[in-house]
């Protein structure tokens, strides 16, 4: 509404009627200031207010500190880290051969490259305030010192700081060349995952059975989004048709997935694929665990995207007939934008959860990255380290978590959500 | 049931061609569950025609304006929209549709997109033109209805009536030879109302086909060659504006007048 004339213009409305604001009419005033209070008025006003505000203050005031001092006692005191650093190459690519490892590094540097690339040619400006610098600085060095104190040879750390590299450099090319990147950029992301296992399998390359650590839980959560996205919009599409028939297939694949839980699904996947694929067919068991868990999460996006179709204004489809779209073109032109566009918050939510979901696969004897940690506090030479490898293991985990969230408020912002 | 009032000339017109009948509809029936909303309406509108309809809400005025690009299915009778008679067939339906605009009482403007692309959407998709060719005639009616410096801003930002007019201009983009526009006005404030009847008057004048669900007697006095009554799914009367707000012919009209003034 930032641009209707009324609100730009008070009174503005009687200029168009041709009445003239009158005389005598008070003047337009500034709305009033509210100064901002010193630091010592702000902790009265908000710390210490009342008796019981001062209570709740000092009794969560001494529980943060109790908290913050064992957190750092055990970091820098009591941990044992080299655990860690003995273990880091299970802990990102489990039992993946270490002389197949480049193709590992290989699939990384794409990503980091295509990535920057998107960056730089997006229109976005990160906006430099204290806040942020402070935030950036802060993140990157403590991200720096974790990597310099575990990983412990050159090679690693050079091909580390590659990577950083490499995106930097990404994103300048990518703010350089601007807009004429969008269509080469959007194939390069489709052809990535392709590519990302032609490098893993080709030549002798390694079979999915070697496949471990953070890398799997990578390559499991992409899979699971990106084949899981489209089946979701198709059920909730299915679950909406006036077809009988279709209506009823999708309904019964969504609540027999959904009904079960992943970990079982997981587990049964070896005995039921194989009910749907030809006898010949010799399908490796993670593949028909990747099946299971995107139909799993197929469900949950089609329940997701059913809300969002619900939220469409019947306006809009009786406009988008009276101009005589066809049902495709009013699902794809009309519908399916406005009601994505609702869905982001909890869609990023649901996929932030299967990135963790992939922890299950450990249940099928894949070494991911949880895996990987447990074993490695099992073994003889660090046995009980439990302490260390899981904290080390759920801050990967919520480092990438949190920045998926941070990411889809970001795409919330830029489509605006809630705001048109 | 309906009261005609026509020139000579008219009625010969109209026994002897039917042709000139844009659109005819036929003892048109629409059930909705057990409720009847629609009992046995027939009417022709003329090239070149405005037709208004007034009538108390629930009086099926709206149901009747939408059976005509099969917004919804009428039940029983006939409907002929320029030669073309409006079946199950989907194919009828779709090219019927692409000759007929629509304005909404609610606008239905889609609001992820800009006025540019509401408006250049359906030519570009359902007429297959180029880019350049639609957004050049977007250009045009956004001239026409008075809003041109507004092209790239989306939907809320806009006024009432000045998202009316875009909605107008949409339905104009597929150069239809007919408009329908039900209750175009209901959902405006009043400083906003001229604005939009000011658009509609002057399309009204440039020869466009029109059926207007309204309650604005200003303008069916105006800009309306004839005048209807619908009430509870009947067509009580037809005339000509001057007859049917000074001289009513049905104590049912009269009525209604009497309410509204």
């Amino acid at each position: 509404m930032a641009d209707d004339p009324r609100r730009r213009r008070p009174f503005g409305f009687e200029e168009d009627l041709g009445v003239a604001v009158t005389e005598d009419a008070p003047a337009v005033e500034a709305a009033p200031l509210s100064t901002p209070a010193t630091p010592t008025e702000w902790i009265r006003q908000n710390l210490f207010s009342s008796w019981f505000n001062t209570i709740l203050t000092l009794v969560a005031g001494a529980f943060l500190l109790f908290v913050l001092y064992s957190l750092i006692n055990f970091t820098f005191v009591s941990a044992d880290w080299a655990v860690v650093q003995r273990f880091m190459k299970a802990y990102m690519a489990g039992p993946f051969p270490i002389e197949e490892v480049w193709r590992i590094w290989v699939c990384f540097y794409a990503v980091a490259l295509l990535a920057g690339l998107s960056l730089g040619s997006s229109r976005w400006r990160p906006r430099v305030t204290t806040r942020t610098v402070l935030v950036t600085a802060v993140s990157s060095g403590a991200a720096s010192a974790i990597v310099l104190y575990t990983v412990r040879t050159a090679l690693v750390l050079s091909l580390t700081a590659g990577i950083v590299i490499v995106a930097a450099a990404g994103t300048v090319v990518g703010r350089a060349l601007g807009n004429r990147l969008r269509k080469p950029l959007l194939a390069a992301w489709f052809l990535l995952f392709p590519i990302m296992l032609v490098v893993v399998r080709a030549f002798d390359g390694v079979a999915p059975r070697f496949w471990g650590g953070l890398f799997f839980n990578l390559i499991a959560a992409t899979v699971g989004i990106v084949a899981s996205f489209p089946i979701g919009l198709l059920l909730a599409l299915g679950r909406k048709s006036s077809l009988p028939a279709v209506r009823i297939v999708c309904v019964v694949i969504i609540e027999v997935f959904r009904g079960v839980p992943l970990i079982a699904w997981l587990i049964f996947s070896r005995f039921v694929v194989d009910l749907f694929l030809p006898p010949q067919m010799e399908v490796p068991n993670i593949i028909k665990a990747f099946i299971a868990m995107t139909m799993f999460s197929s469900a949950y996006v089609a329940e997701i995207v059913r809300g969002g179709l619900q939220g469409v204004d019947p306006g809009q489809l009786e406009a988008g007939r009276a101009l005589g779209l066809s049902p495709l073109r009013l699902t794809a032109l009309i519908v399916m934008p406005q009601a994505l566009r609702s869905t982001i918050p909890p869609m990023i939510g649901h996929f932030i959860s299967l990135f963790k979901d992939t922890s299950l696969f450990s249940a099928i004897a894949v070494t991911e990255l949880l895996s990987a940690a447990r074993r490695s506090s099992a073994s003889l030479e660090f046995f009980g380290l439990d302490a260390e490898t899981l904290l080390f293991a759920a801050l990967i985990f919520w480092v990438i978590a949190f920045s998926m969230s941070r990411w889809s408020q970001r795409l919330e912002h830029r489509l605006g959500v809630g705001e048109r | 049931m309906t009261q005609e009032t026509e020139s000579p000339q008219q009625a010969e017109a109209k026994a002897g061609r039917t042709d000139d009948h844009m659109i005819v509809a036929q003892d048109v029936k629409k059930w909705f569950g057990h409720f009847q909303a629609l009992r046995g309406i027939s009417m022709t509108v003329d090239r070149r025609e405005t037709v208004v309809v007034v009538g108390p809400s629930g009086s099926g005025k709206s149901t009747f304006i939408r059976t005509i690009n099969r917004l919804e299915r009428h039940d029983g009778g006939r409907i002929v929209v320029d030669g073309i008679e409006l079946t199950d067939d989907i194919r009828n339906i779709a090219q019927v549709r692409s000759e007929i605009g629509m304005v909404f009482q609610s606008f239905n403007l889609f609001p992820h997109l800009t006025i540019m692309q509401n408006i250049t959407l359906a030519p570009r998709n359902v007429r297959r033109w180029a880019k350049e060719k639609a957004e050049e005639k977007a250009v045009q009616l956004l001239e026409r209805v008075g809003i041109p410096e507004q092209a790239q801003k989306y939907p809320a930002q806009l006024s009432g009536g000045q998202q009316q007019r875009v909605a107008i201009a949409r339905a104009l983009a597929m150069e239809p030879k007919i408009m329908l526009f039900d209750e175009p006005t209901s959902a405006l404030d009043p400083e906003m109302i001229k604005e939009v009847l000011d658009v509609m008057e002057e399309l009204s004048e440039s020869g466009m086909t029109m059926i207007v669900v309204t309650h604005e007697i200003g303008f069916a006095r105006h800009a309306a060659d004839r005048v209807c009554l619908f009430d509870e799914g009947v067509l009580v009367e037809k005339a000509s504006p001057d007859r049917f707000f000074d001289d009513p012919q049905h104590d049912r009209t009269k009525r209604f007048l009497s309410q509204i003034v």
